[in-house]
C-alpha cells in the first residue's frame, strides 16, 4: 500500500490535514505515538476528575451569526463544536498593588481602561479599527495575493513594528497599554518583542469573534474529528511512534517503533520541524537546519492541575481567570521570570462557565507558571518529584495569599506537568508551551509570507510549530491551509 | 521593492547567516530521552519472607545496557513483563524498597497466587542472576506533600503491605516528612511479611509506627482480629489522610469505619489491588483481535479478562496496572458485549467504544481493534 499522504501526529493540525485530504479522496494515514488523538488537546483522568489540558479559550470560532475561521473550516466537513460564548472575566494583580477586574464584553473593557486613565479612548478606538484592517490584509495574503497599500495603509505601516511601539504611536498611555495587553503572558512574548500584527490579530479574534469554551471535554471533539476522518476512508494508527524516515525513488519510507514500515508519496509532519530533521529524517537536507538554528524557543512552564472537593461558589472562586504579575510591564516582568519561585502566574477555573467541568460540588483549578530562560533545567531525574512539588506548593501558596482564597485544604487530586510531561505527550520543542518564539523575523506574518519559499519537496509541516503559531484555531487552520496548497499545486487560489 | 518582499528578504538574510549543522539536543531533550520506559534488571537476591511470599532484589542489568534504574516515588509500582511458553504476560508489583536506593536497587515482593501464572514461576523457578524485563515505575498511589495531611494512617491487608514499606523507608531516609501509622492485617504470625524490618523501623524511626493484627490467632505483641474502629481510634487526629491497600473486603469495612470518623472522601486513597468478578456461567466465545496489519482469531472465556485471553494467544497487548486505572491497555470494541469491572474510562472514550481489556469480561463473541 502506497499512501498519497502520511501524517505524523494526530494533533489538531494533523487531524484537519487528514480530514481535508480524505475529503479529496487522497489515500491518507495518520501515525500517532500516543494511544489517543489530540496532541496538546487532550484530557487525563485522576480519580473522579477529568482534566482538559487546553481549550480554556477558543479563539476565532465565533457564534452562530458571526462565524469565525475555525468554525468555517469545521463546517467544510459538517463538523462543529459544542460551545458557550464567555465574557471577559479576570482578576489581575501585580506586586506594585496595581489591580483591576476585567468583566463584560470588550467595550466594557475599553471603557474601564478609559476610567483608569482618561484620554485613552481615541487611541484604543483607532487600534480596534486597525485590528480589522490587519485581519483583512492577512486573509488576502493567505490567498496568495497582496493587500493594496492604499487600502491597507496601517497594515503596511505597522507590519514590522512591535506591539509596544505601535500602541505608543497610537498615543495610548503606557498604563492603558499594560491593561489592554494583560494577557501577554498567554502569547509567550513581551510587548517590546511581540510583532504588532500578531497582537492585532489576537485582539481582533477576541473582539469580533468572541472567546468561546467547549461544553464538553476536548477528547469528545478530537474523537469526533477522528470518526469523520475514518468515515472518509482515512486510516489512523495509534501507538505508532515514527522513528525513521527516508526517501527512495521518490517514495518516503517511514518506520515506526513497532517495526512496521509505511510508504507514502508525501509526508506531513504534525510535529516540530526541528525534531523531524534532527531525529527522524536520515537524508541530508540543504539549509534546512539553518532556520532551526536561527530560531529561539518560547517559554516552558509548570502547570498544576487541582481537583478540589468544593464548588467554586463555596470556595469564593468567582473569576474565570486570575493573573498575577511581578509587574504589569511585560518587559520588566519577563526579566523576573527565570527564577524557579518567581511570582508571575495565571489561573483558570473552568467550572465558572462550565458546570460539567467536574462532578457536582467540586472544582478544577489550573495554575500555570512560565519561565523565560533555562530555570527548569534545574530538574533532573533524582530531584524531579521534589522540585516540581516544591514549585507547585509555592505557586498554590502564592495564589492563596495574593487573591485571599483558600484552596489547599480542599485538594483531592493534584497533578503537576513539567516540560518533560509536555515533551513526552505533545512533542513540543524543548517542552515549551507555545513552540517557537514569535520573536523578530519569526512572527506569524513572517512565517506566512515566507511559506512558499521555505517549502521542502514532499515534506510539509502543520500544527502549532508551523505557519500560524500556537492555539487550537491556528493549529487546525494550519492543517487546512497547508493541504489546500498541496491539493492546489499549480493553481493559485482555493475555493 | 514592497514592504512584504523586504520583510521576507530580511528573514532570509538572517536565517542564511546561521549554521546548517544539526541542532544538538537541549538539556531537557536529553533528560527526556534518558528516561527508560523499559528497564532490564537482574535478580541480585531472593529473600524468603513467609512460606508463600518472596522478595526479589533487582539491580540494573548492565549487559543489556541498563546502568541505572529510574527513580521512583514511594507507593509506585512496576510492570513485570514475561514470555511464558507462547504467552506474553505482565504483572504489576508495588516497589517495597526505599526510594533512596532507587537508582541502584528495587525490591518487589510477590505472594503466591493459587494457579497464578506468574507468581508460581517467580516463586519456584526464577533464581539469583536471572534477568527480568520491567517497566519504569508508574502510578499515583502514595503520599503527596501538598494534598495530604501530616497524620497518615495506612491500612494494609496481606501483600498490600508492600507500598507502605516503601513509604515508611521514605520517611526513615528523610525523603518524606509525616507521621505514618500502618495497621497491617494478616492471618497468623507466620504470615507477616517483613517481620524483622517492621521491628527495626518501629525501633529506629519515631515517625513510623507499624501495628500488626492477626486475624486467625492470638499472640502477645500483636493486635487480634479484623481491623475495627477502636483499633484505629487512638491514631486519628484532627486532620488525617488514609491509605488502603489490600483485598476488597478491607476497603468495605474501612469505608464504614471512616464514615464514623467523618473523614472526607478526598482524604482517603486506595490502591486498586485486584479485580474480583465471577460470571454466572463459564462460557467460551470467539475473540477476533484486529491489529495494525493483521488479525488474530482466538477464544475467550467469560471468567477471564480479555487481556488475559489475548496474552494467552501470544498477542503483545499493552498493559500496566491490570485493574482498570492507568488506561494503558485502552482498545476499541468493534463488536460484542462485555462486562467491565471498575474501569476508569473517560466519558468520551466510553461513547466512542473504547474499553479497558484488563477489566473486561466477554459476554458474547468479541471483535476488538488493538493498535499494536
Amino acid at each position: 500500500m502506497i499512501y498519497d499522504y502520511l501524517i505524523i501526529g494526530a494533533g489538531l493540525g494533523g487531524l484537519s490535514a487528514g480530514l481535508n485530504l480524505v475529503s479529496k479522496n487522497k489515500k491518507t494515514v495518520i501515525l500517532e505515538k500516543n494511544s489517543l488523538p489530540g496532541g496538546m488537546t487532550t484530557t487525563f483522568k485522576r480519580g473522579r476528575f477529568e482534566f482538559d489540558t487546553s481549550l480554556y479559550d477558543i479563539y476565532d470560532y465565533g457564534t452562530k451569526d458571526n462565524i469565525g475561521t475555525f468554525q468555517k473550516l469545521l463546517k467544510r466537513f459538517d463538523l462543529n463544536l459544542d460551545t458557550t460564548v464567555i465574557p471577559f472575566n479576570a482578576l489581575v494583580l501585580d506586586n506594585e498593588n496595581f489591580n483591576f477586574e476585567v468583566k463584560g464584553n470588550f467595550e466594557d473593557f475599553i471603557f474601564n481602561i478609559e476610567n483608569v486613565k482618561k484620554g485613552s479612548l481615541p487611541g484604543l478606538k483607532e487600534f480596534i479599527k486597525i485590528t480589522k484592517e490587519v485581519h483583512e490584509a492577512l486573509r488576502i495574503i493567505e490567498n496568495n495575493q497582496e493587500p493594496n497599500e492604499e487600502e491597507y495603509p496601517n497594515f503596511y505601516k505597522y507590519l514590522d513594528k512591535t506591539t509596544l511601539d505601535t500602541l505608543k504611536d497610537l498615543k495610548i498611555p503606557l498604563v492603558s497599554i499594560y491593561i489592554l495587553s494583560y494577557t501577554w503572558v498567554d502569547l509567550g512574548i513581551n510587548l517590546s518583542k511581540l510583532n504588532f500584527i500578531d497582537f492585532a490579530e489576537y485582539i481582533y479574534k477576541l473582539i469580533f469573534k468572541k472567546d468561546v469554551i467547549l461544553n464538553t471535554k476536548s477528547l469528545s471533539f478530537t474523537l469526533k474529528l477522528v470518526k469523520k476522518y475514518q468515515s472518509g476512508g482515512g486510516k489512523i494508527y495509534y501507538n505508532s511512534e515514527v522513528v525513521n524516515v527516508t526517501k527512495k525513488d521518490n517514495l518516503f519510507l517511514v518506520k515506526t517503533k513497532d517495526n512496521l514500515e509505511y510508504k507514502a508519496k508525501n509526508i506531513i509532519g504534525d510535529i516540530f520541524k526541528r525534531y523531524f530533521f534532527k531525529d527522524l529524517y536520515t537524508l541530508e537536507m540543504k539549509d534546512v537546519n539553518k532556520l532551526e538554528n536561527a530560531r529561539s524557543l518560547s517559554p516552558n512552564g509548570i502547570i498544576v492541575f487541582l481537583g478540589l472537593n468544593k464548588s467554586c461558589e463555596e470556595l469564593g472562586l468567582k473569576n474565570y481567570k486570575y493573573y498575577h504579575y511581578n509587574t504589569l510591564n511585560s518587559d520588566a516582568c519577563i526579566k523576573t521570570m527565570n527564577d524557579l519561585y518567581h511570582d508571575t502566574y495565571e489561573v483558570v477555573v473552568p467550572n465558572v462557565y462550565n458546570k460539567e467541568a467536574s462532578p457536582k460540588n467540586t472544582t478544577i483549578v489550573i495554575l500555570k507558571k512560565t519561565y523565560y530562560g533555562d530555570a527548569l533545567n534545574a530538574l533532573d531525574k533524582t530531584n524531579y518529584e521534589t522540585l516540581k512539588t516544591d514549585i507547585a506548593q509555592d505557586l498554590i501558596t502564592k495564589f492563596e495569599n495574593h487573591f485571599n482564597i483558600d484552596i489547599e485544604e480542599y485538594i483531592e487530586e493534584i497533578e503537576i506537568a513539567t516540560p518533560l510531561t509536555i515533551l513526552k505527550y505533545s512533542g513540543s520543542v524543548n517542552g515549551s508551551l507555545y513552540g517557537y518564539s514569535k520573536k523578530g523575523y519569526d512572527a506569524s506574518i513572517h512565517r506566512l509570507i515566507s511559506y512558499e519559499s521555505e517549502q521542502i519537496e514532499g515534506i510539509s509541516f502543520v500544527g502549532s510549530s508551523s505557519v500560524f503559531g500556537s492555539n487550537a484555531d491556528n493549529s487546525f487552520h494550519s492543517g487546512i491551509y497547508v493541504t489546500d496548497k498541496l491539493l492546489n499545486k499549480g493553481g493559485s487560489k482555493n475555493e | 521593492m514592497n514592504k512584504i518582499e523586504a520583510l521576507k528578504n530580511e528573514r532570509q538574510n538572517i536565517i542564511k547567516e546561521y549554521s546548517n549543522k544539526k541542532i544538538p539536543d537541549t538539556y531537557l531533550d536529553k533528560l527526556s530521552k534518558s528516561i527508560n520506559n523499559i528497564q532490564y534488571v537482574k535478580i541480585k537476591e531472593i529473600i524468603e519472607e513467609t512460606k508463600d511470599t518472596k522478595s526479589f532484589i533487582l539491580t540494573p542489568d548492565e549487559e543489556k545496557s541498563t546502568y541505572k534504574l529510574e527513580p521512583f516515588k514511594a507507593g509506585q509500582y512496576i510492570s513485570l513483563k514475561m514470555f511464558i511458553d507462547d504467552a506474553y504476560v505482565t504483572r504489576a508489583y508495588s516497589l517495597s524498597s526505599s526510594p533512596k536506593k532507587s537508582l541502584n536497587e528495587y525490591r518487589i515482593t510477590i505472594k503466591r497466587v493459587e494457579n497464578g501464572l506468574v507468581s508460581n514461576i517467580m516463586l519456584d523457578e526464577v533464581k539469583v542472576g536471572d534477568g527480568l524485563t520491567i517497566s519504569k515505575p508508574i502510578g499515583g498511589f502514595g503520599y503527596n506533600k501538598i494534598r495530604d495531611e501530616k497524620n497518615v494512617i495506612a491500612i494494609a491487608g496481606g501483600s498490600g503491605i508492600t507500598p507502605f514499606m516503601s513509604m515508611a523507608y521514605a520517611i526513615y531516609d528523610g525523603i518524606d516528612d509525616y507521621n505514618l501509622t500502618i495497621i497491617y492485617s494478616v492471618r497468623t504470625e507466620a504470615d507477616i511479611i517483613f517481620k524483622k524490618e517492621i521491628e527495626t523501623l518501629n525501633k529506629k524511626c519515631k515517625k513510623v509506627n507499624i501495628l500488626v493484627t492477626l486475624t486467625r490467632e492470638e499472640k502477645e505483641g500483636y493486635l487480634t482480629g479484623h481491623i475495627t474502629k477502636s483499633m484505629i481510634e487512638p491514631y486519628i487526629k484532627e486532620f488525617n489522610t488514609i491509605f488502603m491497600c489490600g483485598p476488597k473486603e478491607i476497603y468495605k469495612t474501612m469505608n464504614e469505619i471512616l464514615a464514623e470518623f467523618n473523614i472526607p472522601k478526598k482524604s482517603v486513597h486506595f490502591e486498586n489491588f485486584s479485580i474480583e468478578y465471577t460470571p454466572n456461567m463459564i462460557e467460551t466465545y470467539d475473540l477476533k483481535v484486529i491489529l495494525k496489519n493483521d488479525f488474530i482469531i482466538t477464544k475467550c472465556k467469560s471468567d477471564e479478562t480479555l487481556l488475559v485471553s489475548m496474552e494467552k494467544a501470544g498477542i503483545k497487548a499493552p498493559s500496566m496496572c491490570r485493574v482498570g486505572t492507568c488506561g494503558y491497555c485502552r482498545s476499541i470494541l468493534l463488536d460484542g458485549k462485555i462486562k467491565m469491572v471498575g474501569s476508569s474510562l473517560k466519558k468520551a472514550e466510553a461513547e466512542n467504544d473504547y474499553f479497558h481489556p484488563c477489566v473486561a469480561y466477554p459476554e458474547s463473541d468479541i471483535v476488538i481493534r488493538l493498535d499494536i
